[in-house]
């Protein structure tokens, strides 16, 4: 029995711009159990990033509470904040994000050295995500010689590296052509089966939603299931 | 953490930003620690000087210091010479009680084969009893018969290409004619701006400068060492309008000028450091603007503020410590090559500075006519303590000139930075 992993009770969000209070999240209730590949659609300006964010730790909501792993992470302060995403999440972006002056296994050894992992432990590790994406030989390399499709797999290996509960993905096929796109979600599918990590994915892209096993649909910061 | 790394290869990145930013530290260290080196130089000059002292027990000189008799003016201009006494104030104290013995004293800035130079005219017999004589390393000293004969300092010699027994053209000035004179001795102190001058009779003085019967300085030994101060008292009550210095009072005085020294030199070297601190903030600052959306991506992946504090700090203290290590290279090249320019310069009887250094001539008051009124600047000392000082003050000057950009970097929220385009 999948436990439930997210929970989201009545999150909203309001944002600021100058005197006018734009909403981006209405009372949003979401479940999300562990295992799941859950896909977050709707038009652009709907707040599928707002709650991407906010479920990562990134931003906070207005109103409303969220729990993730049985934390309420609205009460976490900022050093709990940075931890949480350390420890719980893995993020990957729609432009991969990649520290240019690191090589690839670099980037992927970021959030192990922040956890402190010893030099030899890390390399081993990185080295081994980079072979789960197929990478292994582009190691050594810089984000500027590897082509979009490598550097969204060294991102998602980077975003693997503490073993998080969640990986949260916004747009990550959206620069991608659809050979990559595929290759990319062939590697979500197999991590979500083989280590029952839970992916939730922003999209646009039906390569990406034929591979859900859940999807959402954002309007208007209210969210409706599909 | 990676901040080592990252910051090592950021600044490898931009080479030509970093290498302009750090120049401004260099400029400032490089310059503090010239300055520095000539304090320490000076200092142990100093410190040989007060051993060198104890020859003559107490100076008695005019109250004022120079006349200008070369009519010196320019840049370069000759060092004035001494302010002169009626030789017969020599005899006055010779009779005040606890006087052991008395030595007048003639010198002059005059010009040996065109070259200007210190130049001593004194009584050989009561110069050797009141001072305890030069140190020869050649020849011999001056004798009661000396007229035509001059006793000169090594690194005189070797400067103009001399040996004992050659003869040489000595003139109070340069367009002034000259007047034969032959090397006989050969006198060496360790300290080489004391060793550009040469030693005549005091009648050979006189008539080459044309001041019969007066003199510059009166050296004068006491019967008893302790009772020095007594003497300094009775002479100046006797005979007016006199100076009268003692070798602890000319090192009090030496050593207030070398405090003000050193505190405006840290000035000088403290402003230009300033100045070249805002050029690290505002490349810091820049950093910081150019990686906000590489801000935003590691503070998503998990790190904290303090990790990313580290990593712009990491980068300014490298810029701090690149500054203070060229600076300090840059400053000792400076140092070695300060006396090389300036030697020229002080044999021809100008300080590098166009100026004359009241502090040399403190000191020289109280030698008893065994130092020479050349600058003090000419030896920079590179010491270790300098270098400690000037590298960490570079590294220092990196880290806070950092702290702000860091801690601004820092602060950054997560999910601005990462819109950041």
């Amino acid at each position: 029995m999948p436990k439930l992993i997210v929970r989201t009770i009545d999150l909203s969000k309001v944002y600021r711009r100058g005197k006018v209070n734009v909403p981006a999240l209405n009372n949003v209730n979401l479940q999300v159990s562990s295992s799941e590949i859950v896909g977050i659609m709707g038009p652009s300006g709907s707040g599928k990033t707002t709650l991407l964010n906010i479920i990562g730790g990134l931003d906070k909501p207005t109103r409303g509470k969220i729990f993730v792993d049985g934390v309420d992470i609205t009460s976490l302060n900022e050093k709990d904040l940075a931890d949480y995403r350390l420890k719980k999440v893995g993020f990957v972006f729609q432009f991969y994000n990649l520290i240019p002056i690191l090589t690839a296994l670099e980037n992927v050894e970021i959030p192990l050295a922040l956890m402190g992992a010893p030099k030899d432990e890390r390399r081993e590790r990185a080295l081994n995500l980079l072979r789960m994406v197929g990478l292994e030989n582009r190691a050594d390399h810089k984000p500027d010689e590897l082509s979009g499709g490598e550097q969204q797999r060294v991102a998602i290996a980077r975003a693997l590296a503490n073993n998080p509960s969640i990986v949260l993905a916004d747009e990550p096929t959206g620069d991608l052509d659809s050979k990559s796109a595929m290759a990319f979600m062939r590697i979500v599918r197999d991590l979500n089966r083989r280590n029952n990590q839970t992916f939730i994915i922003v999209t646009h892209d039906p390569l990406v939603v034929e591979q859900c096993t859940k999807i959402y649909t954002i309007r208007d910061g209210r969210v409706e299931s599909a | 953490m990676f901040s080592w790394s990252l910051a090592v290869r950021n600044l490898k990145r931009r080479r030509l930003r970093t290498a302009l930013t750090a120049s401004g530290i260099v400029v400032g260290i490089s310059m503090m620690f010239i300055l520095l080196s000539l304090v320490s130089g000076m200092e142990t000059q100093a410190r040989s000087m007060a051993r060198a002292l104890g020859g003559a027990d107490i100076t008695v000189s005019n109250s004022t210091s120079f006349r200008d008799r070369m009519g010196g003016g320019g840049f370069f201009g000759a060092l004035p010479s001494p302010s002169t006494l009626d030789a017969s104030i020599a005899e006055t104290i010779s009779g005040i009680p606890g006087v052991y013995a008395v030595s007048p004293q003639f010198s002059f800035s005059g010009s040996i084969n065109g070259r200007r130079v210190t130049v001593y005219g004194v009584e050989p017999a009561s110069y050797e009893i009141v001072t305890g004589g030069l140190n020869i390393v050649e020849g011999r000293f001056l004798s009661e018969n000396s007229d035509g004969e001059i006793v000169m300092g090594k690194a005189m010699m070797d400067f103009l290409n001399l040996t004992l027994g050659q003869t040489v053209n000595l003139s109070a000035g340069q367009e002034e004619e000259g007047r034969i004179f032959t090397v006989v001795g050969v006198f060496e102190t360790g300290m080489i701006f004391q060793e550009y001058a040469g030693y005549v009779t005091l009648a050979d003085a006189q008539n080459i400068t044309g001041e019969h019967g007066l003199v510059t300085q009166i050296l004068v030994k006491c019967e008893d060492p302790s009772t020095v101060s007594d003497v300094v008292s009775l002479i100046s009550s006797t005979v007016p309008d006199v100076r009268v210095t003692t070798p602890t009072a000319t090192i009090q005085q030496a050593s207030q000028m070398l405090n003000t020294l050193t505190m405006f030199f840290a000035t000088i070297g403290l402003v230009a450091l300033f100045a070249g601190s805002f050029g690290v903030i505002n490349t810091m600052i820049m950093s910081v603007t150019e990686r906000t959306r590489e801000i935003g991506v590691l503070k998503a992946i998990g790190a904290k503020n303090h990790n990313i504090m580290k990593i712009f700090l990491a980068e300014s203290l490298l810029i701090g410590l690149i500054g203070g290590g060229v600076g300090v290279a840059v400053g000792s090249i400076l140092a070695y090559v300060f006396p090389m320019l300036t030697s020229g310069l002080f044999a021809a009887g100008a300080s590098p500075f166009g100026m004359r250094n009241p502090f040399s001539s403190a000191v020289n008051a109280g030698l008893g006519g065994r130092a020479t009124s050349t600058i003090m600047f000419a030896t920079p000392a590179i010491t270790p303590l300098n270098i400690t000082i000037c590298f960490s003050l570079g590294a220092l000057v990196g880290i806070l000139a950092g702290l702000y950009p860091a801690w601004r970097a820092s602060r950054m929220k997560p999910v601005e930075a990462l819109r950041h385009a």
